[in-house]
């Protein structure tokens, strides 16, 4: 186990992040390099607890404080091959998941939790650099083919997952660059793709079949691949945004989140976008409508764009500073936070609705009418009502709407299919992760509604469980959700 | 003591029996007559059996304890396979206990993972009255269940002293006020489901448990339950639950008289001397008399000899159990088994009748498991001890003319100079104190349990003024020529002396003794015996 005493001898500390100054000139991501003596030693506050919560705070079960001790002992090759074992892909969840563990690490009831995510990413890129991360390809293949539509993080670590199993894994991708979210949703001072890339190369190395520009149910026809792939596996997201259905909503320069961050990652990629077709927001007022990730990922990229003024509004009151008696370890924590794009600007505006728009004689957006809101729980739901007096004005240019998503896209693949969906408009899956359809399965976004990265993952890889058990009567392959 | 190992589970070399573990009883009830003597069962096949020996040495609550558990130094052995579940330990108890008549005088407690009020209302109808929780209210308080208790650092403040780590607990009494509400709300809509008014009316009530549910599962089949819910054909003048209380006869008890005679002593510190006569009939002498003084003057006692008696004849078992300091007890005579058995401050003396002809050292004069754990005082013996002396002894001071097998095994601190042979096995799991053995026959390292301790010469010059104190103090108590001879030939006896000294206990005396010298505490290492970092 960690040190004994390490809980209490050794604050919690992580990597510095560049000077706001600095960093919003450039789109590299925003931490500096931490010394690896002093991972070690964040490691050490590790209390290897009789009962972990950081496993079930993880949908990936990661075995949290076996690494956590390997990396104090100075046993990298082990601590990865321990990381490895759970999570296809850590220097993803590294970078990007916001660390339900450490939200149920033990150690959160009364002191800073452990820094798991941080050395989750200093395990990776340590087995990164010492050559330890090679192509392995499986020894057999069964001679199955299976296909994944949608190359986000579930579908990879579905692709991933099967592979090894040894079947043959082709992946469709409806963009020009795979990697889904990851690729084009995540901006790249949240993750430099490079990252992405790297793990891709060692996926094609190991066999995995990647297709771009394969539009399921448009480009590519379903009839096709039922014929051809013994197993299909829908992880094609939840893309479908939630809209602001007010009066003005159909005005120029109101735009979705994901329109907007994409254009501004392909030219991160360095493609070409003409002027006329990119959304930005240099010069301009901004308002962001959602004051959840997404709206900070607009906001980080705002400000590298150089707005004139930015707003965040969020229906949601203020979080508290300190978990409240409702929410105590060890749920996931409601508590303010600060994320790299707040810290470096703009205005987070809470308990605020917008009521409408309205624009000048071309069609454009200039003003934003919203109101201050007051929430009350309304038979076992949460209702907003304005606050009478409360309305106010703000002049705006752009309107960036981060909303959530309310589901998969319908059109096209699913009704194509007919895969049975349920209530709240997601997949319907069974306990095997087969859908309605026999020998199609759904993970991911697709089944589970809007969710985080590791959520993804997991269900990747129990969903690639339920194939392999599909196409060979038995499998091997471990699944961490039921 | 600090560096000094623990020894767990505590051996009980007192009770190889149910008539030891009834003397235990009564000395315990004479030590605190007003409070409840429990004894704690391992839930085990045939706990039934002993439960009855335990109501008919008149226990007061006999506790059967399910599952696993134990002391954070028991064997794995121990807290893993000692038990088994309490209802079927309890349900044994309970049916053996109305079967012979015995449940009427004793209470029946049960725990071991009782979690829920469910489990209450099973227990009371399988046949207990008292419940014991613990994980349960632990975990509501804010343990974590961490299994760090024995490394001190509970990181929710809980298994620990140090007043760093017990600021981070957060727990609250109202916790645990409001999880036993709970408990209690659950127990009462089971019991108005089933039409109890009581917990009294649902004692040993097994005919209200119903397995249906339970044998519908699949793992249940083929279980046969029918000897746990067994209820036993008596007829209804057997009572099923405790009804009246345990007759101890301490109305009969030798120290009604010696409370009435000291009274003044008892209540004013005057100085009062008798002499008396007394039989073997007359068990544990003395012990409820020291209850008086302690619950009267706390651990302290009295001033030295404040009640002083000259008893002769022979005692009976337990003579001068737990006394404290004030008392000193005089036995021209023999006494039986436990004498100064827990002894606390009091001081002891034993010698045969002056008119006797037999040679003292070389008889047998008090019986086995004398000075059983005792604490302080003094205590002087003029003839040979039985088995077992002095075993757990943590620090009184005693003379003896010679021991039988098993002396001064797990002994934790105070002196013992046995000026005769001894028995084999002496310093058994001997962790602390000093023995001085005087070894005539020049055998007595055959006879040692060299385990845990070393044997060094008598050659110290505060040892010898202490052997010799102790040797001056036990010839004027008893008269013993035999010891006055010592005194007398010492050019030639000192060096026949073995110094028998446990190991660690000598590490942790010379650490302490070198921190004394340089004027500061002793450091952990120092006391563990770590030779570096």
């Amino acid at each position: 186990m960690g040190k004994v005493t390490g809980f209490l001898e050794i604050k919690r500390k992580g990597p510095p992040r560049r000077p706001v100054e600095e960093r919003i000139r450039d789109w590299k991501e925003v931490y500096l390099p931490f010394p690896e003596p002093e991972m070690q030693k964040q490691g050490a506050r590790c209390m290897d607890c009789g009962i972990p919560f950081c496993h079930q705070g993880c949908p990936l079960g990661n075995i949290v404080p076996d690494w956590n001790d390997l990396v104090y002992r100075d046993q990298w090759r082990d601590a990865i091959d321990r990381l490895h074992a759970t999570n296809n892909f850590p220097e993803w969840t590294g970078r990007l998941c916001p660390a339900p563990c450490e939200g149920a690490c033990v150690l959160g009831i009364n002191d800073d939790p452990v820094t798991i995510k941080q050395i989750e990413q200093s395990i990776i890129e340590h087995a990164f650099e010492a050559g330890w991360v090679e192509a392995t390809p499986p020894a057999v293949r069964t001679g199955k083919r299976v296909a994944i539509i949608g190359s986000g993080p579930a579908g990879l670590a579905a692709a991933a997952q099967l592979n090894a199993a040894g079947h043959w894994v082709t992946v469709f991708e409806r963009d020009d660059r795979i990697g889904g979210l990851l690729r084009y949703g995540i901006p790249e001072f949240k993750m430099e793709k490079r990252f992405l890339d790297r793990r891709l190369q060692i996926m094609e190395k190991e066999g995995i079949a990647f297709r771009t520009n394969a539009h399921v149910g448009v480009s590519v026809p379903v009839d096709e691949l039922r014929s051809e792939f013994g197993a299909i596996v829908l992880a094609g997201g939840a893309c479908w945004p939630r809209d602001l259905q007010v009066p003005g909503r159909e005005l120029r320069g109101i735009h979705f989140a994901m329109e907007y961050l994409t254009l501004q990652n392909k030219r991160c990629e360095g493609d070409s976008v003409p002027d006329d077709t990119f959304i930005t927001a240099h010069g301009k007022r901004v308002v962001i409508i959602g004051g959840g990730d997404t709206g900070a990922d607009c906001l980080g990229t705002v400000h590298r764009q150089g707005a004139h003024s930015v707003h965040q509004f969020e229906l949601l009151p203020r979080p508290p500073d300190e978990r409240a008696r409702d929410n105590p370890w060890p749920q996931w924590p409601n508590i303010f936070r600060v994320s790299s794009a707040h810290e470096e600007g703009g205005a987070r505006v809470y308990s605020v609705s917008t009521q409408r728009f309205t624009g000048d004689a071309e069609g454009r957006v200039e003003q934003l009418h919203a109101a201050q809101v007051e929430m009350v729980h309304k038979a076992g739901r949460l209702d907003f009502t304005p606050i009478p007096g409360s309305e106010f004005t703000l002049d705006v240019d752009l309107v960036l709407l981060a909303m959530g998503f309310l589901g998969p896209e319908r059109p096209g693949m699913l009704t194509d299919l007919g895969v049975k969906l349920t209530e709240r408009g997601n997949v319907w899956r069974d306990l095997n992760w087969m859908t309605s359809v026999p020998g199609v399965f759904a993970c991911g976004d697709m089944q589970r509604g809007q969710s985080l990265i590791v959520w993804a993952i997991a269900e990747g890889r129990s969903a690639a469980r339920g194939v392999d058990q599909y196409l060979m009567g038995v499998s091997e392959l471990p699944a961490p959700l039921p | 003591m600090p560096g000094v190992g623990l020894i767990s589970p505590p051996p009980h070399h007192d009770i190889y029996s149910i008539e030891d573990l009834a003397q235990l009883i009564h000395d315990l009830k004479n030590a605190n007559p007003r409070a409840r003597i429990h004894v704690k069962l391992v839930a085990e096949v045939g706990v039934g059996t002993v439960a009855a020996g335990v109501s008919k040495a008149h226990s007061d609550v006999v506790l059967i304890s399910g599952h696993d558990g134990g002391t954070g130094a028991s064997p794995l052995t121990s807290i893993k396979h000692g038990g088994i579940p309490w209802e079927l330990g309890l349900a044994e108890t309970q049916q053996v206990l109305v079967l012979n008549n015995l449940r009427d005088r004793i209470v029946v407690q049960v725990d071991g993972q009782m979690k829920t009020g469910r489990d209450v209302l099973i227990a009371a109808l399988l046949g207990a009255e008292e419940y014991g929780f613990s994980t349960a209210p632990l975990v509501v308080m804010g343990c974590i269940m961490m299994r760090v208790c024995h490394l001190n650092t509970c990181p929710v403040g809980i298994a620990t002293q140090d007043p760093e780590l017990r600021k981070r607990f957060t727990g609250g009494p109202e916790f645990v006020t409001n999880f036993f509400r709970y408990v209690a709300e659950e127990v009462r809509e089971y019991m108005a489901q089933l039409g109890f008014r009581s917990i009294d009316e649902m004692i040993g009530r097994v005919d209200c448990l119903d397995l249906r549910p339970a044998v519908s599962h699949w793992k249940a089949k083929g279980l046969d339950y029918s000897q746990i819910l067994h209820q036993p054909d008596v007829p209804p003048t057997v009572a099923r639950r405790c009804v009246r209380a345990q007759d101890h006869g301490l109305q009969k008890a030798l120290d009604n008289m010696l409370i009435a005679r000291c009274a003044e002593a008892i209540l004013h510190r005057k100085p009062v001397e008798l002499s008396l006569p007394i039989r073997n009939v007359n068990r544990t002498v003395g012990t409820m008399m020291g209850y008086e003084i302690t619950s009267r003057h706390g651990g302290e006692g009295l001033p030295d000899d404040t009640i002083t008696i000259h008893f002769t004849g022979s005692a009976g078992q337990s003579f001068g159990a737990f006394v404290p300091r004030g008392v000193t007890f005089t036995l021209e005579g023999d006494a039986n088994d436990y004498w100064g058995k827990g002894l606390s401050g009091g001081k002891l003396s034993v010698f045969p009748p002056r008119e006797s002809t037999f040679v003292p050292e070389e008889n047998i004069i008090i019986g086995n498991v004398a000075l059983y754990g005792a604490t302080s005082g003094e205590a002087y013996v003029r003839g040979l001890a039985g088995e077992r002396f002095a075993v757990r002894n943590s620090g009184a001071y005693t003379v003896v003319e010679g021991v039988g097998d098993h002396g001064c095994e797990y002994m934790t601190g105070g002196r013992v100079v046995v000026l005769g042979p001894t028995g084999r096995n002496f310093a058994a799991g001997m962790s602390g104190g000093i023995a001085y053995v005087l070894d005539l026959a020049g055998d007595f390292r055959r006879r040692c349990n060299l385990g845990m301790v070393d044997l060094e010469p008598l050659d110290q010059a505060e040892d010898i003024r202490l052997v010799r104190d102790l040797i001056t103090r036990h010839t004027a108590c008893t008269k013993s020529d035999y010891a006055a001879r010592i005194l007398g030939d010492w050019i030639a006896m000192q060096p026949r002396f073995v110094k028998i000294m446990p190991k660690d206990y000598k590490r942790v005396l010379l650490a302490e003794a070198r921190a004394r010298a340089e004027g500061r505490p002793p450091t952990f290492a120092e006391l563990v015996g770590a030779t570096s970092g």
